[in-house]
């Protein structure tokens, strides 16, 4: 086994995105099939008003929350998937030596599938337990039929089971397409320096000092930890946001739901990237101390590129939950009344911003304590 | 230049704990051309960490121009190294995905060396300065690591196994630089091999068993990398 059980704890993150993609659209496609089945008792005009406006909104809040966080596993996943087959080359290439094409070398990667299975499946069971709430409050005026909840089967399938194998066998692909390599590469003790060369003939306009070189040479290599911390604060600011804003426009529930979605998303990913940003530089970290780099210049190099993106990216949520709520009041729910409208709450935002500030420099704080207690030992660890 | 005061090391606790130095010491001159050889184990990197403040002794004292480096804390040891170290190891650990122009930059700031270029020049690199190290061969990047270290204007340079992943050819050649760099830039030279050979080349050999230092001898005649047996 190059990857067992055990690796899938590493997991979480992808775990965490599963439960909430899950949970999210089992609610609302759940709901959306049993008021269907009872769509022709809806008869008065605001009514079936209030009607297709709840399904428009939960048609959108499905498949951007499921596409959002769908294509972000999967970009973790491919994140882990080259993680382990970098830590594991060795075994790998010895199994490939012994006569194991790329992709049977690569089987045991697919029980990564389960940790978005255990998600998904989490998820699944969490949307059940909170719908005689979430039905409730669909219909808290009275304005469509009361209905109870079915439970379906080809939810399971779509949302649980199909994903879990979908991404089992993204994993033993990806892993067998980056193991397309001579062996021998790959049983050479070469991690740091034979990977890929990646090429970056910059113009040399500017003679930056050494630390700025090896900050912008790490925002262009690791491009996926880049998007992780943009990700992050949008999800973040977004969403949070978002949920002030529900708490006036719908209901608190789904403003609780989307809150607690937002930070955990926000949380796994920023903990991932940041960890990730140190942990894949404990080497360079230790040279640099060997030679006499201090600890604050050490995070300079490593950490300090990134916030520019982190802000950037929660201005961009900002813009886009502004956007998307200004949509859904004045097109999606417009022929429904009561719907107050919406402007920009500054209030939220404000306190959003602080809060991901707070969030983001307490994880750059403790990745910068993990940078202090990297040990040049590690260089004669070979 | 260093005086090494009966330092000891231990590795592991309890029952595991071993003692890798059994309290050594060792006065290191100014300007010279130690090779510390013995066979593998018998703590040669060891004492190296320690003489170059890379780790603290468990006891004794490392006194380097009247300061006690045993007695640092890790920030400021840090700053010794920066002040006066050069490394070299043998797997050169050169960061991937900078050039061999800002790998060399790495040492170079540190001294706030402008004309580092120089040096890539001296180790016959200057023809590659845009190349990556997986672009190089290992003699190509271990002369990356040399320029480095010396970009960084190091009093004593510590070199640790540098020929070891090395063929001998290659190995010659890297000797070479080493100790034709040492007669243009006067720097101390303190290098761990297994090799016994190199020791020829060196002023004052010491050697090494099981933690102890069991012989020291001066050469009269130094040897070049080329004359020497491998
Ligand atoms: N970090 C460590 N932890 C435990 N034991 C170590 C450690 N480093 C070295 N040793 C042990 O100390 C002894 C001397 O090691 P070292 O100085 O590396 O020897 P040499 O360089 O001469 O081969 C060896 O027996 C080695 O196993
Ligand atoms: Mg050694």
């Amino acid at each position: 086994m190059i990857v067992g059980i055990k690796d899938t704890s590493r997991l979480a993150a992808i775990a965490v995105m599963a439960f909430c993609a899950v949970f999210v659209c089992t609610m609302f496609l759940n709901y959306n099939i049993d008021i269907g089945a009872v769509s022709s008792e809806i008869t008065s005009p605001e009514a079936k008003a209030l009607y297709s406006a709840m399904l428009s909104c939960s048609k959108m809040a499905c498949s951007l929350s499921g596409g959002c966080l769908a294509i972000t596993s999967a970009v973790m996943l491919l994140f882990y998937v080259k993680h382990y087959v970098t830590l594991r080359k060795r075994e790998l290439g010895i199994l490939k030596a012994l006569g194991y094409t790329d992709l049977q070398a690569s089987m045991s990667f697919g029980i990564f599938g389960i940790s978005v299975l255990a998600g998904a499946a989490a998820g699944f069971c969490a949307a059940y337990a909170v719908m005689p709430l979430f039905y409730k409050t669909q219909n808290k005026d009275g304005l469509l039929p009361d209905i109870d909840i079915d439970f379906h089967p080809s939810l399971l399938l779509y949302l649980v089971i199909l994903p879990g194998i979908f991404f089992a066998a993204l994993s033993v692909f990806s892993a067998s397409r980056m193991l397309k390599k001579p062996v021998i590469s790959l049983l050479k003790d070469t991690l740091q320096t034979n990977g890929k060369i990646k090429k970056l003939r910059e113009s040399s306009s500017a003679e930056l000092s050494f630390t700025a070189e090896l900050r912008k040479s790490n925002l262009k290599t690791k491009k996926a930890l880049v998007f992780f911390m943009v990700f992050s604060s949008f999800c973040f600011s977004a969403m949070t946001q978002m949920s002030f804003s529900m708490n006036e426009l719908s209901s608190f529930l789904m403003g609780a739901i989307i809150m607690l979605i937002g930070v955990t998303l926000a949380c796994t990913t920023l903990i991932l990237a940041s960890s990730a940003a140190v942990g894949g530089n404990t080497k360079t970290i230790a040279m640099m101390k060997a030679f006499g780099y201090s600890d604050k210049e050490c995070r300079t190099a490593l950490l300090d590129g990134y916030r520019p993106w982190s802000y950037a990216g929660f201005a961009l949520g900002t813009g886009y939950q502004y956007l998307l709520l200004k949509i859904a009041v004045n097109i999606v729910f417009k022929d429904v009344e009561n719907i107050p409208d919406y402007k920009f709450d500054l209030a939220a935002a404000i306190v959003s911003l602080a809060a991901f500030a707070v969030l983001y420099e307490l994880a750059i704080y403790i990745c910068a304590k993990r940078i202090e207690r990297v040990s040049v030992k590690e260089i004669m660890l070979e | 230049m260093i005086d090494i005061v009966n330092a000891s090391k231990f590795y592991g606790t309890g029952q595991s704990r071993f003692q890798a130095l059994k309290s050594v010491s060792l006065k290191l001159k100014k300007g010279g051309f130690y090779v510390v050889t013995g066979a593998s184990g018998s703590g040669k990197s060891t004492l190296l960490n320690i003489a170059s403040g890379l780790e603290r002794p468990d006891d004794g004292n490392i006194i380097y121009s009247e300061t006690d480096i045993a007695g640092l804390t890790d920030k400021e040891l840090t700053q010794f190294r920066r002040k006066h170290t050069g490394f070299i190891f043998q797997q050169y650990y050169l960061l991937p995905n900078l050039n061999v122009d800002k790998n060399v930059k790495m040492g170079a700031d540190l001294a706030g060396n402008k004309n580092y270029r120089e040096v890539i020049k001296a180790v016959g690199l200057e023809d590659k300065l845009q190349k990556y190290p997986g672009e190089l061969s290992g003699g190509q990047q271990q002369r990356v690591s040399i320029a480095r270290a010396l970009a960084k204007k190091p009093e004593i340079l510590f070199l640790d196994e540098p020929t070891g992943a090395l063929d001998e050819q290659t190995g010659r050649q890297i000797l070479d630089y080493i100790s034709t760099l040492q007669r243009e830039y006067g720097f101390t030279v303190v290098m761990v091999t297994h090799n016994l050979n190199i020791a020829q080349m060196a002023d004052t050999v010491v050697k090494m068993n099981s933690g102890k230092i069991t012989e020291i001898y001066s050469n009269s005649e130094k040897k070049t990398a080329y004359e020497i047996g491998w």
